[in-house]
């Protein structure tokens, strides 16, 4: 979307999401995704009637369905309804709403329903995320989307032992995080003082990726309503305005590891913030946002991308996790969820960030409410093949 | 008194004695207190293995005190309510040492309902008894495997399940060199598991439990050779049995390589490696692409390079992935290589794989320090295939 190009203002108005877990055998599809769907509608007061498209998507190949969004029109109750699917790997729910966005604003529709969802159990993830790679050669040789490749840039950064606290810290607090929020699929009520044990004897991965460092594999679904300026102000007390998304992304190849100073590998993350926070003039963003759900696949990411998105300078993130400063209540609350950590239905996972953090700024998520006022919220999404989708989110419409 | 779920608080207290675990006391010398609102309070004595417990309405001596109302107190003692929830909602306050009260969670074996309760020990030795009357012969077919179970805590014990020629049997020890062995460092968990009350990944995730050798056999072989345990105490069959569909989808496919992939592949197969080189900024794209992605141009010049380079970044993976190409689990742990090839420069790298032992050898190079070098260890039947490079081999 080219920023200032709106043609109309779009607020989300309903948000729903299922518990998200690691088994929904009790339900089938369809049946998942009408929970997150009734919970949107419930929570917007409307009915499908209302709706005037769905946008719909998840992880290709995941499940193994061709056109499943055929097949969940049963759990949506989107007969006859302009419905379009879309799939762009992790990044899928952040795109849902960009798409959802600029059908809103384009005046193409009045209010559109994105949805959300993964069955993680039905299908074979590593085997979906594989068969991304380019089927010619690379598929040989990638496996899932597993690689040591942060936790060894942040331990060169600021060495071993600080690097392995700070990892096992974010993930504590992503735990603390998860166990206010009733939706979290893990919350294994652990403690900072855990560290060090949970250091030693988290199973490795992949280098010092550690198992708990990793997020999970979900089932869950998720379900957010937009609409234009006139129908979100009649229809609802509270709407989240949609400021504005970037999407970024560069050429899908893993060559990128050389480690020479003069070739740094891409940072579609800086790359988008830079540009989004250029473009709606805000110089100091991490001052500009009260909160910030991010996805996270790994911790050592994690804590490597809060440096990119903000523009931190040295060990200024590093600190913000050492000091908690991103708990609930800190000076840049992150994931207040939980995190994709916390619950990773990965083709809901990006809506549930820009869900969540439109909840923080109606001030009605609930346990994991942050104690003061959230007017600003950032969200972001995140692809294998290093897609970055981010949106803006705001209480006021004044800027 | 109000019962929750059938159980009054008082329930929980009169069966602490008979739940009390003295190994999960030894270092434990404390007063605790429990004030249940509406019903009473209640102070735990802790010491040399030992507890005592009295109702009193004086808990001032407590180290710490548990506060919670009723329905949650029964709730977090019986699994009804999760503790953590609770506590980091708020529903359940402890006053005074936190970290002296998180001890009392190791004192009390869980409350179970008591005419539907059998233990760790009888689930196991049922769980084992049925593993014979279990076993689906037919799915058997030319399968020589042996499952291993190494349950630990005071419950645990050894157990090996062998299939050979549609056969099952199976001792109460861990035999010769099993195809894949399961630990637990508790028996409860696995019951648990089986049970379908714990997830594999959680117990994984908290260092629980782990599985060592073939993988994917304890996992895609073990349920079709055995029907599903039943939970004795399961109450029968549920109102409607809920099935799952299961399937197996395997495809032909085939991929026009194209003449800029296809020059790479045919490359290999006459022990070449060769790039091609954006006419714009100069970079070597390796493996060659039709078009520089930062310039937009195509890329036309060929260049071979390599075959020896320097290793730039290994990725050790422990984790026994099923290859999703053939559902066989790579042997771990492997070494994930990018090499950066004689000729190319920044992150031209090749991702191949490194020779299963030299991964304790690879240095991996950066500016100022060079990366081991490597040369590739060709196939001797070349077909025109990534993996007409068996992997790489440090360069000696």
């Amino acid at each position: 979307m080219a920023h200032r190009k709106k043609n109309r203002n779009v607020g989300i108005i309903g948000i729903g999401q299922t518990k998200h877990s690691s088994h929904r055998e009790d339900v089938n599809q369809p049946e998942m995704i009408h929970e997150a769907v009734s919970l949107a509608l419930k929570d917007a007061n409307l009915t499908m009637k209302d709706i005037d498209c769905v946008v719909h998507g998840n992880m290709e190949l995941f499940e193994m369905i061709h056109q499943p969004d055929m097949w969940h029109t049963l759990g949506t109750g989107a007969f006859g309804k302009d419905t379009i699917r879309i799939t762009t790997g992790g990044t899928v729910g952040a795109t849902i709403c960009c798409a959802s966005d600029n059908l809103v604003a384009s005046g193409m529709y009045d209010i559109v329903m994105a949805i959300g969802f993964e069955k993680q159990q039905e299908g074979h993830t590593t085997g979906g995320i594989t068969n991304m790679a380019d089927p010619l050669w690379f598929r040989k040789i990638q496996a899932g989307a597993l690689t040591g490749s942060a936790a060894y840039d942040v331990q060169r950064e600021i060495g071993v032992e600080r690097a392995n606290r700070a990892s096992m810290t974010y993930r504590i607090i992503m735990d603390k995080h998860a166990g206010l929020n009733p939706n979290a699929h893990r919350s294994f009520g652990l403690d900072f003082s855990q560290i060090d044990d949970l250091i030693k004897s988290s199973p490795k991965l992949v280098g010092d990726l550690k198992l708990i460092e990793m997020c999970s594999q979900s089932d869950g679904a998720c379900c957010v309503i937009f609409a234009c300026e006139k129908k979100a102000k009649e229809l609802s007390k509270n709407p989240v305005w949609v400021r504005d998304h970037i999407t970024k992304h560069k050429e899908e190849t893993f060559t990128i590891f050389g480690y020479d100073k003069k070739y740094p590998w891409l940072r579609t993350h800086k790359v988008a913030a830079e540009e989004l926070f250029k473009r709606n003039d805000i110089k100091d963003p991490f001052n500009y946002f009260d909160v910030f759900e991010m996805y996270d696949p790994a911790t050592w990411w994690a804590m490597d991308w809060i440096k990119d998105f903000f523009g931190l300078q040295g060990d200024e993130h590093i600190k913000l996790i050492e000091n908690h400063e991103i708990m609930i209540g800190g000076t840049m609350p992150i994931n207040l969820s939980g995190g994709v950590i916390g619950s990773n239905p990965i083709g809901a996972t990006a809506m549930i960030r820009v869900a969540e953090a439109a909840l923080q700024v109606r001030g009605n998520a609930g346990a994991h409410q942050n104690p003061t006022p959230v007017k600003h919220a950032l969200a972001s999404g995140f692809g294998g093949t290093m897609w970055t989708v981010l949106t803006m989110l705001e209480k006021e419409l004044n800027w | 008194m109000a019962e929750y779920w059938g159980i009054k608080v008082e329930d929980i207290f009169n069966s602490m004695k008979e739940r009390f675990r003295p190994e999960g006391a030894k270092d434990v010398d404390a007063i605790f207190g429990y004030d249940i609102k509406d019903e009473g309070k209640w102070k735990l004595t802790v010491k040399s293995n030992g507890m005592t417990l009295e109702k009193t309405d004086d808990l001032s001596s407590c180290v710490s005190v548990m506060k919670a109302d009723g329905e949650t107190f029964v709730g977090v003692n019986t699994g009804k309510v999760d503790a953590t929830n609770a506590f980091m909602g708020g529903k359940v306050k402890v006053d005074g040492d936190m970290a002296a009260f998180g001890k009392t969670g190791k004192l009390f074996r869980k409350f179970v309902i008591a005419k539907k309760e059998m233990s760790t020990k009888e689930y196991l030795e049922n769980m084992f008894a049925t593993v014979v009357p279990r076993f689906k012969a037919s799915e058997s077919e030319g399968l020589d495997a042996s499952f291993a179970f190494d349950l630990g805590g005071t419950d645990g014990g050894k157990w090996t399940v062998f299939i050979k020629d549609k056969k099952c049997t199976v001792t109460t020890t861990i035999e010769g060199k099993p195809s894949v062995t399961l630990e637990f460092n508790e028996a409860r968990d696995y019951v648990d598991f089986i049970l379908g009350k714990i997830d594999a990944q959680s117990l994984l995730a908290g260092g629980k439990a782990s599985a060592k050798g073939d993988i994917n056999m304890m996992q895609t072989k073990w349920p079709v050779l055995f029907e599903k345990y039943k939970d004795p105490l399961g109450g029968g069959v549920p109102e409607q049995e809920l099935l799952a569909i299961k399937r197996t989808i395997s495809v032909n496919q085939r991929y026009a390589t194209g003449p800029v992939m296809g020059r790479f592949l045919k490359g290999l197969k006459e022990k070449k490696i060769i790039g091609n080189k954006c006419p714009a900024c100069g970079r070597m794209q390796m493996p060659p692409r039709e078009v520089c992605a930062e310039c937009r141009v195509r890329a036309s010049d060929f260049v071979e390079v390599g075959p020896k380079g320097e290793v730039r970044y290994m990725d050790i993976v422990y984790y026994a992935m099923p290859d999703p190409l053939t559902g066989i689990a790579r042997e771990t742990p492997y070494g994930s290589i990018n090499v950066l090839l004689d000729g190319c420069k920044g992150n031209e790298t090749l991702p191949h794989f490194i020779r299963k032992d030299q991964i304790e050898k690879i240095q991996m190079g950066w500016n100022e320090k060079k990366g081991t070098r490597v040369r590739p260890v060709w196939e001797d039947n070349r077909i025109g295939d990534i993996w007409d490079i068996k992997y790489f081999e440090i360069d000696e």
